[in-house]
């Protein structure tokens, strides 16, 4: 059956009709204008900000131009902060998703067992990151804490990994596993979870071992999932600020500084408006290229 | 090639018991189809033998090997499923050969057996496609596929057909048909449907309550029923069951007559009856019927048959397709 083309004056004259320009109109504004004062309008603002030397009060009068973004980039605590932040998403990408699908994988069968197991391992995400900065402070304590009973227990000197330029963001960066892997856990298993059994069971009908399943059957099936946990892992460690302020405040002489711990300790804390405000675009413009990147990158392996 | 024992097989979920206990012996080369209403145990059978549940007592015997301890995959045996489980995310061609290469079969041998299955199946054209771009019958097609390059020695479906529409169900059928007479392999097929067990079983086996009601040919089974739920299971519409009075037996409790074996009369006959509802086959007609003194009553005649809803009629039963059962349902000789 052939249709008759709507002309436009038309289609617009049935879109008044049909109640949806009503909707349009009565829905979005309330939603705009919220997300344009606390999102727009602050961002415009910081922009606005990264051009001066600004302590935060009063209005930002003293341009400068580009020398915030210079002061930045030759700073070399600047240059360590995006070191840890990298090595932070390759921890996360590389220890802490493995980890996450290897415990989905064990648990994510819908036992009474696994439901204990499943709440213990996502414990750690619950609890407030102040909170969880000032439990593992207290553990890796080498006075009074769990590691001075091991060094103790040893015979040994009382050791203070917080305190080691080498092995301090190694510390910083168990605590992130630990804190954050039960969230990709809860991904992997609601992903696995979906897969269908009939899928699995055909697998193993056709000689698949356990691995093989897993490689040839669950891992591709959740792949979608799998690309989301990488996309939060990566966010997440670009922002990770309030798990290492308890720890270390971004030292011993901030070596575990990040760019957001960086940006507030050089930025905020010394009232350098100006200056914390051109890190933090440097880290949204950050944050933008990864989306942009990973949608097309989801897009791609989508359409595939 | 092989054939399948099944000795003292008891399966039970938890304190629910699914198979109390049974023996069957499924003959090589033979297709065996597994019948019976939801719930009455088939597919749990059937994912016994395969290997994907494991029975809470008794043997499953493979080719006259004990399997019972055994994986799935080291039984020989394929199973297509109900809803094909095939891999989403390969081609038609790396679902049918992923069995063959975790087996590591050699390249060219591979190319060779997926070739030849594609061949048989009609699949040629659509080896570089993934599931989501093929039809009901195309996926049902490439499950079969994956089960043929294995080469087992036992073919299981799991209710391989009931995602399909009517045409293509018939259409499938015949190609299974086809498809045993080719390979000469055991087939052991789970259905609910009686026309499919009917129309492709060497020996069906009617399951009830998790119990084998009987074994045998399809007409075997069809003619003589060993028990009353077998005579209403097999056969459509099914076996109309009477009071045994009707036919003029105080021997036993019923007796059952086909609606082929009652012929309708105007004029007179042994049961009076009014036309409740009247359904023009084309090839045939089954009228459905309301007795006084039996109740519903169902009677098939041969072409077209006209006749007004609340049409009192006369049926009389064919002597010799009278099935008559005792007090518990068992047939009397």
């Amino acid at each position: 059956m052939s249709t008759i083309p709507e002309s436009f004056p038309e289609r617009v004259g049935r879109t008044l009709r049909d109640g949806r320009f009503t909707a349009v109109i009565l829905l979005l504004p309330p939603a705009l204008v919220l997300f344009s004062l606390f999102v727009i309008v602050p961002l415009a603002e910081s922009g606005r900000y990264a051009f001066f030397d600004w302590n935060g009060y009063g209005e930002p009068a003293d341009w400068v131009g580009f020398e915030n973004f210079e002061r930045m980039f030759g700073h070399s605590v600047f240059h360590q902060a995006i070191w840890n932040t990298i090595k932070l998403v390759l921890v996360s990408l590389l220890v802490q998703m493995p980890l996450a699908l290897a415990l989905a994988l064990m648990i994510y069968r819908k036992t009474p067992t696994n439901a204990v197991f499943r709440l213990i391992f996502f414990l750690p995400f619950i609890l407030a990151e102040i909170a969880a900065g000032l439990i593992w402070s207290f553990v890796f304590d080498g006075n009074y804490g769990v590691a001075a009973g091991i060094t103790h227990a040893f015979g040994g000197e009382p050791y203070f990994v917080l305190g080691d330029r080498t092995w301090a963001f190694v510390a910083i960066m168990t605590v992130i596993v630990w804190k954050y892997f039960g969230f990709h856990m809860m991904i992997y298993i609601a992903a696995l979870q979906g897969v269908p059994q009939d899928l699995v069971e055909a697998a193993k009908i056709e000689g698949a071992k356990t691995l093989d399943v897993v490689r040839h059957v669950q891992i591709p099936l959740i792949k979608p999932a799998i690309m989301v946990s990488a996309f939060f892992a990566i966010i997440g460690a670009l922002q990770v600020f309030d798990v290492i302020i308890p720890l270390t405040n971004g030292g011993p002489s901030n070596s575990t500084q990040t760019v957001v711990t960086y940006l507030y300790t050089f930025g905020l804390s010394r009232l350098k408006i100006g200056f914390g405000s051109a890190v933090g675009i440097v880290l949204f413009l950050a944050a933008v290229l990864i989306a942009v990147f990973y949608q097309r990158f989801s897009n791609r392996a989508v359409s595939r | 090639m092989a054939d399948v024992q099944l000795r003292q097989i008891a399966k039970s979920f938890g304190s629910v018991e699914v198979i109390p206990g049974l023996d069957l012996d499924i003959p090589d080369g033979s297709f065996t189809v597994l019948v019976g209403p939801s719930g009455c145990g088939k597919s749990t059978l059937l994912r016994i033998i395969s290997g994907l549940e494991r029975p809470t007592g008794g043997n499953v015997s493979i080719g006259g090997r004990d399997v019972t301890r055994d994986e799935p995959s080291k039984r020989g045996i394929s199973m297509v499923f109900q809803s094909y489980a095939l891999y989403p995310h390969m081609t038609v061609a790396q679902n049918i050969d992923f069995g063959l290469r975790l087996a590591k079969t050699p390249a060219d041998e591979r190319e060779r057996r997926v070739a030849e299955a594609a061949r048989i199946l009609h699949l040629e054209s659509l080896l570089d496609r993934k599931p989501a771009e093929l039809s009901g019958g195309q996926r049902q097609r490439v499950a079969i596929g994956r089960s043929i390059v294995r080469e087992p020695g036992v073919f299981l479906f799991d209710e391989p057909l009931s995602n399909l529409d009517a045409a293509l169900r018939t259409q499938m059928r015949i190609e299974l048909a086809q498809l045993h007479e080719r390979f000469d392999a055991t087939m052991v097929y789970v259905t609910h449907d009686q026309v499919e067990a009917m129309t492709l079983a060497d020996q069906i086996v009617v399951m009830n309550g998790g119990s084998i009601e009987q074994v045998g040919a399809p007409m075997e089974l069809y003619e003589r029923p060993r028990t009353e739920f077998v005579a209403t299971f097999i056969g459509s519409p099914k076996m109309n069951l009477l009071p045994a009075r009707a036919v003029g037996r105080s021997d036993a409790r019923n007796a059952g007559v086909r609606p082929e074996h009652i012929r309708l009369d105007k004029n007179g006959g042994d049961w009076l009856a009014e036309v409740v509802v009247v359904e023009n086959l084309g090839s045939d007609t089954v009228v459905y019927l309301e007795s006084e003194d039996f109740g519903p009553l169902t009677v098939r005649v041969a072409g077209h048959q006209s006749l007004a809803s609340r049409a009192r009629v006369w049926l009389t039963p064919e002597p010799e397709h009278v099935h008559l059962f005792d007090a518990d349902g068992v047939r009397l000789p």
